[in-house]
């Protein structure tokens, strides 16, 4: 199979807190995300990208659509046995220590104890907090913390990493450590999907990247056939595609092509 | 220089405390009645929490087996802890054993099982008074106190001690508490020395009760052998007796007809025959079985050996 | 199953962490000590008051940890944003409730054990003996009964926000049905319609905890009750507890977390 990410037709609304009117956040999004790519999924805030996120890991019920990850139904738990996931705010029990964090995450994934044990002590020292290994999470820095996520994203040697703006809040040592890994995912085969507004980044690292605005998929493909010759950066593809008003006009419909749903 | 500030501040509050408080408690407006913690923090509540544990002794006596505010407690009005004791008159009527009834529901019935299921007392072993039996069909009882419990002696009733204790820390004016206490302690317990203790506590608390002074005379009777003592303290009973409950509608005869029973045979032992007429004639006008007392005041005027034989009219106690 | 025990593991170890259950313990401790020392005319084999002193303390407490700590769980999780990195991992909502309930309800089961050591003790200390059929009895029955308060305090935090607010509820629910449960149909029957109809029905619906409160066999030293009245009555705590939780699961399931 080389499609990992399977997203169709997907309809994802929200009602108010008096639950009066629906807010359609995601309007028929269909795209895919296939095996050993590192796919960028962008938009301005309130695009949607957290929405459909949120489809995807389970946390959210779609009202319409399907989505798939590995062939199975996210709704299924045993679709996230292969996913480690880094959520944009790092929390975690603070009453564990990193050790004890990471063998009961263990556990959840049906890991042996002895793996459990080796993968502890190589992530650890991947994200450089073998020193702090006992100590409880209630002490870390936000940057342990940001670190300690990355380690349980790891745990399971994931065949899809999902990272939720993976860079946001940290320091340029911390953004390098991120990029390192998504890059040596991507060298081992494995698929990286995330978020980001670090479109920078994003241009840097990413295969394929989706650009989301008001929950419509406004482009889909490389980052070169999505920018035109007048588009400087990434950023400036995405403000045109969002229609910012500042944007350079469109000259031609180049690059606009990729997301046009094909017939059912 | 906080800390200095704090210093001096405790400093001139001491001084106008020392300085007040004399001033406060001579003051006209001083509504203060006690110093006891109980009664302060309390109020009139402390009435109600010690008549909550002076029935809970009851519940006690009773090993748990005890109606509650919803059930029927005809049977139980009079505390049988106390009634045995003498402490109250018993009014009690209907059934002990079944005061629940059958059972309402399945959940009534399934909830049965894990409560106390049958009538008992204490002095009789509580839940080991259960009786049962082997082939021979003899009820009967095991274990060194098996003795102590057929005669109705068992030292168990020990545990309703501190239930009467409580009772009477939050309500000193509880006469029937004192009473209650002393006659378990000194029947049972053998603590008489601890009774006679716990009634001259309810005696400066309430130094008008007939029903101490009884209780104490009692002790002086049954246990110091001191008859001219326990005389005494009857007599003043009495008169305690006469000044506050002869005016009343409806007099407290349950415990004049203790009072004059025990003087009437105290005289009798001692053959003071027209005093045991006298008391004699109380008793008779108290009694709720006036006829059999009749019989021993005849009993006793054929053992005067003079012929000047006194016959006193009683008074009647009644208005 | 490896999710559900790995989640409860978490409880227990929060719980111990967190200290709660030692604070009630050593002001159970602290209240039967001090009415130890009471002089009851100079008798020291009064020992059924110390008993119900200290049962009673354990029943409240129990009450206490069972709700306070469920109620707690979710919401908590919640706003920690740790629910959303647990339930990231193959964990069904389902899972996730009962391993909430199951570690709630073992560490409840642990306090208990410490708790009824500590009674089991101070009768030792003044009767010599200890009736260990009942002693037996009150524990797996105080145990069983408690799964019913945090099976309802796990569901009330998916009605109720605020863990207080459920906690408080809750607790007057479970005070409710423990001092006056057993008495609403007698109660009920002396009302006038529609009063006798509702109470009736809220009878028959509630879940009758005082029925596990043997204390006064234990204090009175009665026989232990028949093996199989103990047993019905722990598959009646398991019957309603699972009751409360499916009901609790279906609330949850397709609830958006975010």
């Amino acid at each position: 199979m080389s499609e990992v990410i399977q997203i169709e037709q997907l309809v994802v609304t929200y009602r108010d807190a008096e639950k009066r009117a629906t807010r359609t956040a995601v309007d028929r999004l269909t795209f895919t995300v296939r095996m050993g790519e590192v796919f960028g999924f962008l938009g301005p805030n309130g695009a949607g990208k957290t929405s459909t996120m949120n489809v995807l890991l389970g946390f959210t019920h779609a009202a319409g659509g399907s989505a798939r990850i590995f062939g199975v139904d996210v709704r299924q738990p045993i679709a996230r046995q292969r996913i480690g996931y880094l959520p944009e705010m790092t929390y975690y029990y603070k009453f564990l220590t990193a050790e004890e964090l990471l063998r009961a995450y263990g556990r959840i994934f049906g890991l042996d104890d002895g793996e459990i044990r080796r993968r502890t002590d190589e992530l650890l020292a991947l994200v450089e907090l073998e020193p702090a290994r006992r100590r409880l999470i209630r002490t870390y820095s936000k940057g342990m913390q940001q670190r300690l996520g990355l380690a349980q994203a790891l745990l399971n040697q994931p065949d899809l990493l999902i990272l939720d703006e993976p860079t946001s809040g940290l320091d340029p040592l911390g953004r390098m450590k991120v990029r390192e890994i998504i890059l040596r995912q991507k060298a081992a085969g494995k698929t990286v999907f995330f978020s980001s507004h670090e479109l920078g980044e994003v241009e840097s690292v990413c295969d394929r990247v989706a650009i989301l605005h008001r929950g419509e998929l406004k482009a889909l493909g490389p980052v070169a056939e999505i920018k035109r010759p007048d588009d400087g950066n990434l950023e400036q593809a995405f403000l045109r595609l969002i229609g910012w008003p500042g944007a350079p006009k469109p000259t031609s419909d180049a690059g606009l092509a990729d997301h046009r749903p094909t017939a059912p | 220089m906080p800390h200095s500030a704090i210093v001096i501040l405790f400093l001139i509050s001491l001084a106008l405390v020392t300085s007040l408080e004399p001033w406060f408690q001579s003051w006209q407006g001083n509504r203060a009645q006690s110093a006891d913690l109980l009664a302060v923090l309390l109020g009139d509540a402390r009435r109600a929490f010690a008549n909550h544990f002076f029935i809970k002794a009851d519940a006690y006596f009773h090993s748990g087996y005890y109606p509650s505010i919803f059930d029927n407690r005809t049977a139980f009005q009079t505390p049988h802890m106390a009634a045995d004791a003498g402490a109250l008159e018993e009014k009690n009527t209907g059934e002990e054993d079944d005061f629940l009834g059958p059972p309402r529901d399945w959940i009534d019935a399934f909830g049965r099982r894990f409560k106390p299921a049958s009538h008992t007392h204490l002095d009789h072993g509580g839940a080991h008074s259960h009786t049962h039996s082997h082939g021979n069909g003899q009820p009967h009882t095991h274990g060194p106190a098996a003795k102590e419990i057929e005669l109705g002696e068992s030292q168990d009733v020990r545990e309703i001690l501190p239930w009467l204790r409580a009772s009477a820390a939050l309500d000193p004016q509880k006469v029937e508490t004192y009473t209650t206490t002393a006659y378990w302690l000194r029947q049972r317990m053998g603590k008489t020395t601890e009774a006679e203790a716990f009634l001259r506590d309810g005696l400066r608390a309430n130094p008008d009760s007939y029903e101490i002074l009884f209780e104490l005379g009692r002790i002086a009777d049954e246990h110091r052998k001191d008859p001219a003592r326990a005389r005494n303290l009857w007599e003043l009973a009495l008169a305690k007796w006469q000044k506050f409950e002869l005016p009343k509608k409806d007099p407290d005869t349950f415990s004049l007809l203790q009072i004059a029973s025990h003087l009437a045979l105290l005289a009798e032992r001692e053959s003071r025959w027209d005093e045991c007429l006298h008391y004699l004639g109380l008793w008779k006008a108290a009694s709720p079985k006036p006829d059999e007392i009749e019989k021993r005041i005849t009993e006793v005027r054929q053992k005067i050996p003079t012929a000047n034989q006194a016959k006193r009219p009683a008074p009647n106690p009644k208005p | 199953m490896r999710a559900v025990f790995t989640l409860a593991h978490l409880v227990i170890i929060e719980m111990v962490r967190r200290k709660d259950i030692y604070v009630l313990f050593v002001l159970t401790a602290l209240l039967t000590l001090i009415a130890a020392a009471a002089n009851i005319f100079d008798d020291t084999r009064v020992v059924r008051y110390l008993k119900e002193i200290s049962l009673t303390l354990i029943w409240v407490s129990g009450f206490v940890l069972a709700v306070t700590s469920a109620a707690r769980q979710i919401p908590a999780e919640r706003e920690a944003r740790t629910l959303f990195t647990m339930l990231a991992k193959p964990v069904s909502r389902w899972q996730f409730i009962a391993g909430k309930f199951l570690g709630c309800w073992l560490a409840c089961g642990l306090a208990l054990l410490v708790f009824y050591a500590f009674f089991g003790a101070v009768a030792l200390s003044r009767e010599r003996s200890l009736d260990l059929a009942g002693w037996a009895q009150a524990i797996s029955m105080h145990w069983f009964m408690l799964a019913v308060p945090v099976a309802l305090a796990l569901a009330g935090s998916l009605l109720w926000a605020a863990p207080s607010s459920n906690s408080t509820l809750t607790l007057v629910a479970c005070f409710g049905i423990w001092l006056l449960g057993r008495h609403l149909h007698k109660v009920a029957l002396g009302l006038p319609e529609p009063g006798a109809t509702l109470l009736t029905l809220v009878y028959f619906t509630i879940p009758h905890l005082e029925l596990f409160d043997i204390r006064d066999l234990i204090i009175h030293r009665w026989p232990p009750v028949p093996w199989v009245f103990w047993l019905g009555a722990l598959l009646y705590a398991a019957a309603y507890a699972g009751m409360i939780l499916t009901g609790a699961w279906l609330m949850f399931r397709r609830r958006p977390l975010n």
